[in-house]
């Protein structure tokens, strides 16, 4: 009441950002419908205009994104309400609108590299088809972000979840996709249903749908929450063991949409983490050693398998494992500092890993883009086909340096910077005072310098072996440069990568001050001119230059087989490694006589072990079916046993009745 | 800036460029020595440098701007690293200093020379990467684990402020700093690709990993990357002499004091570097695949420092 002025420019703002949020969704929505329009005569322009409007859709929702992190506001909009508890209804706070914000500027760079991406599809309706599930999914994980209530999320969640099923499904003539959809949608039912069984407790506890309402709830029924949200949310960031659908889902789908499942769709159930984990309840502390626990093993794990992969999408995914494993990290030491009352290293924890998704989502669907260009002029994945291509291709080839840089954790770029924000909170914990949990918290950090390293192993072999030397296939040395929509949107993205590495001190005394950070600013710039004045005074030696073939021990000419290879480079740390990797091998020989003496034919063959995919997934399937065979014994009988089931039915119901009342 | 920051950023680089080939020419020396040789005299890198700033520079057909561009972003990389730990005087520290920062700087370096190797289609190159790289991540946990010690112990994840305690401190306030040392004199043979590790001497391809990787690159560019290894040796070299013994070392910077840091610290830098030559001459090659036992003791050693500090 005392500044009239001051809360009307509130209220307008609040306006300003409520209008741009329908504007914009009601735009995606249009972007979805509008390529369906004319099915049966799908038309070139009806779809160009969907990615024009679903560009603006993005970008509105973008901004009012923004305006409500800038201003600090807190806006609550209901879509419709079934009943006062059943509603779709949104909530516009800091926290999710940074989310909002991520998926809305990185599927805007996404729809711009679609635009001429999605031209060379072949058929005409599976380019409709492409433009508007594209649209509907950025929709889907919009809304879930913004969503208020569990029943909204739910909705959403699954939205997105069956949007991207059918994005994923789009080559559905390979059997690798089929295998790759089915592994999809199998896992991220099950996620789905540990979900669901998690907000059906939070509702039989509080009575309420609304998502800030879980706070209060006993302490047995808080930490049963927690593992079924754990799972649920798990499972469709691909923690380490509920991974396995993310590398097949990834690889098989078309780059746009990996590029958005790697950049976005992962950030997803991180959002739903930190909401209830960190805003709503009250957190244990063995919820963080579970967070760090899991965090860590698969951040290792996740590249040390992506190390080993030469299909450059897969790999890519792998590494999406390791950086959400890194995000977990965050999450969980934050949850370890806060339980002990460490502020200023809970904080670290909470901001890196924030910044670390946000870092992520730059990064990785940058790399995912130059990938998906890759692979479209050379028409394989196989990066040991590739080889020599910044020659063919050097703007791809240079932003995807930048994003392997960025991925590698290497300063000034941001991945360094936010994982930095982790190591310090390590190596500042020595206040904890608990020697048992501290020496826990060493082995992670052990586990995380590795992974940081390895990740740097992984990109140099990435871009040494695909865009280096010469190239290893007729397809790597016909290749082309993408189109210039294909290079400004992982330009833009590149670019990102560049600006949050060097002002990330700068962006995060903004946010928060008092870190215990590095600028890296200065060291930006000093590396620059150091640069710059060594080049300058080799100049000033006029050494002379001359070009001739790579020296190969008096060979006359080498071709691209004699290069080093993808597995050869990857073969030392492989070999370190082998306990992980669980090489198989089988070996069969046949005979024609009994004494075992003449050979008749023989078989060997050497490969790794599915070690989570034979291990564990196929025992769980292998239970599930001996039950259902089971149950389904129970049916094949004759009349008596059935008369037999109603009879037992009957008694179960009258002493169920009867014990109710 | 003041001008004792500005002194600090002009002076430390510097130092460490010039010290770098004396030290490597004179471990070449001891180690001559003690196989009975007369060996190179001591200024022999010296030479060798001018002799490549005045060679032609051969590039290969296949290779790319990569190539070209990695000696300066890996001399440039090192240099900024070297503002980290202070040789002769301890700046009011600023904006440098953290010491995770400072190891991923030199990762950063490493990494531009990695992909330098394979940039010419070369098989030598392309092994003396993948080992590299292979090194470089089995160490890696046993660096951070050094680091993480040494903050533990000093409270501190700033390298000046970390020698700033120590000087304050005598030579018996952290007796657990013998065990960060022998790790940090492990890390520092690692990095700088030293027998038992690797063979500095050598280009055969059963031992060569550093040597292999830099094999496309020649007259000045090979001067650069030459000096860029020789700055991350005498950086390290002053990590660990400072970490364990620190005196000598000028708090702040003034004429006589400045001159009289930088001898102390050229004798200490001298010393440390007949040790690492007798080490060498000691050791044979450890076969690659045993490295990581090699590792190891480094990061036990650091880990039992942090158990004894936490159980302080």
């Amino acid at each position: 009441m005392d500044f009239p002025e001051f809360s009307s420019g509130i209220e307008d703002k609040e306006a300003v950002v409520q209008s741009l949020f329908w504007v914009g969704g009601a735009l995606c929505l249009v972007a979805t419908i509008l390529p369906l329009v004319l099915l049966f005569r799908p038309s070139r322009l009806l779809r160009q205009a969907a990615l024009w409007v679903l560009l603006a859709g993005t970008g509105a929702i973008s901004a009012a994104a923004i305006l409500v992190i800038s201003r600090s506001l807190d806006l609550h909009l209901t879509l419709l309400s079934i009943t006062p508890q059943l509603a779709l209804s949104f909530r516009l706070d800091k926290l999710s609108c940074f989310f909002v914000v991520i998926i809305g500027a990185v599927s805007f760079c996404a729809v711009i590299y679609s635009i001429t991406y999605i031209a060379h599809y072949k058929s005409e309706r599976s380019k409709q088809f492409l433009t508007s599930g594209l649209a509907f999914f950025i929709l889907a994980m919009l809304l879930v972000v913004a969503s208020s209530t569990t029943f909204g999320f739910l909705f959403f969640w699954e939205l997105m979840s069956l949007s991207s099923f059918f994005l994923v499904m789009f080559d559905l003539d390979k059997p690798e996709t089929q295998k790759a959809g089915i592994f999809y949608f199998a896992m991220t039912q099950m996620g789905t249903i540990f979900l669901l069984a998690s907000f059906l407790l939070l509702y039989r506890f509080t009575g309420s749908f609304d998502i800030s309402a879980a706070g209060n709830i006993p302490q047995w029924g808080k930490g049963l929450v927690f593992v079924s949200l754990f799972i649920g949310f798990g499972t469709k960031a691909g923690i380490i063991p509920f991974h396995k659908w993310l590398p097949y889902a990834h690889s098989a789908s078309p780059s746009n949409v990996s590029a958005l499942m790697s950049g976005v769709m992962l950030k997803v159930p991180i959002y739903g983490l930190v909401r209830f984990i960190i805003d709503v309840f009250r957190p244990d502390l063995w919820w963080g050693i579970v967070l760090l626990f899991f965090g860590s093993i698969t951040a290792l794990l996740g590249i040390i398998y992506a190390f080993k992969e030469h299909d450059l999408k897969k790999m890519l995914a792998y590494c999406s494992i390791e950086n959400l494993g890194v995000i977990v990290v965050g999450l969980g030491l934050y949850v370890i500092f806060d339980f002990y009352g460490l502020r200023v290293q809970a904080d670290l924890c909470i901001y890196g890993a924030l910044f670390h998704t946000l870092n992520h989502a730059l990064f990785k669907s940058s790399l995912f883009m130059t990938a998906g260009s890759v692979v479209q002029a050379t028409g394989t994945r196989d990066i040991e086909q590739m080889g020599g291509l910044i020659k063919r291709m050097p703007g791809t080839g240079a932003i995807f340096l930048v994003g392997a840089c960025a991925i590698a954790a290497l300063p000034p770029l941001n991945g360094f910077a936010s994982e930095i924000m982790i190591f310090q909170a390590y190596l500042t914990s020595f206040s904890l005072g608990r020697p048992i949990l501290e020496i826990l918290l060493m082995a992670g950090l052990a586990a995380l310098a590795l992974t940081s390293t390895l990740a740097a192993a992984c990109f140099a072999k990435a871009f040494g072996i695909i865009f280096l030397a010469r190239p290893r296939s007729g397809a790597a040395s016909a290749a082309k440069e993408a189109p210039f929509a294909q290079l400004l949107a992982p330009g833009i993205l590149a670019a990102l990568c560049v600006g949050f590495g060097v002002f990330s001190y700068q962006l995060i005394s903004n946010v928060k001050s008092g870190m215990p950070l590095p600028d890296i600013l200065p060291i930006g710039i000093i590396v620059l001119v150091l640069t710059g004045v060594t080049f300058l005074l080799l100049l000033l030696t006029r050494s002379p230059v001359r070009k001739t073939e790579t020296w190969g021990c008096g060979i006359p000419s080498q071709t691209g087989k004699m290069e080093y290879s993808g597995d050869g480079f990857s073969e030392p740390i492989v070999t370190v490694f082998k306990p992980v990797f669980r090489t198989r091998k089988l070996s069969t020989r046949e005979f024609y006589d009994k004494y075992n003496s003449i050979p008749k034919s023989s078989s060997g063959e050497i490969g790794t072990l599915k070690f989570f995919e034979e291990r564990l997934y196929v025992p769980i399937a292998r239970f599930f079916m001996k039950i259902a065979g089971a149950v389904s014994n129970l049916h094949n009988v004759d009349m008596d046993a059935l008369i037999l089931y109603s009879f037992i039915a009957v008694v179960l119901v009258i002493l169920g009745v009867g014990w109710w009342l | 800036m003041n001008w004792n920051t500005a002194v600090y950023i002009v002076m430390n680089p510097l130092f460490a460029l010039v010290l770098s080939p004396l030290v490597l020419g004179l471990i070449k020396t001891v180690k001559a020595r003690i196989q009975g040789r007369p060996g190179p005299p001591v200024l022999q890198q010296y030479y060798q440098l001018r002799k490549l700033f005045h060679k032609e520079i051969v590039y290969s057909e296949d290779s790319s701007f990569i190539v070209r561009l990695g000696p300066y972003l890996g001399i440039a990389f090192m240099l900024t690293a070297s503002l980290f730990v202070p040789m002769v005087f301890i700046p009011q520290t600023g904006w440098f200093g953290n010491i995770i920062l400072f190891f991923y700087l030199m990762i950063t370096a490493k990494f531009f020379m990695v992909l330098g190797g394979l940039d010419a289609g070369s098989t030598f190159g392309g092994m003396g990467s993948s080992r590299e790289m292979t090194v470089s991540s089995i160490i890696e946990p046993v660096t951070i684990m050094s680091c993480a010690a040494l903050a533990f112990v000093l409270k501190t994840t700033s390298i000046p402020e970390m020698f700033r305690t120590l000087l304050a401190g005598s030579i018996f306030s952290y007796p657990t700093l013998i065990l960060v040392g022998i790790s940090l004199f492990i890390i520092l043979i690692v990095e700088s690709a030293r027998v038992p590790v690797d063979n500095p001497e050598t280009h055969l391809e059963l031992t060569m990993i550093h040597e292999a990787m830099i094999l496309e690159q020649s007259g000045p560019k090979l001067a650069l990357v030459e000096l860029a290894s020789g700055v991350r040796q005498t950086v390290l070299m002053a990590l660990l002499i400072n970490v364990t013994f620190p005196w000598g070392l000028a708090g702040l910077a003034g004429c006589a004091s400045l001159l009289l840091a930088a001898v102390t610290m050229a004798v200490k830098m001298l010393i440390l570097a007949a040790t690492v030559g007798l080490f060498e001459s000691l050791l044979a090659k450890i076969r690659f695949f045993r490295l990581p036992d090699f590792f190891m003791i480094a990061l036990f050693l650091s880990f039992i420092t942090i158990v004894f500090e936490l159980l302080r």
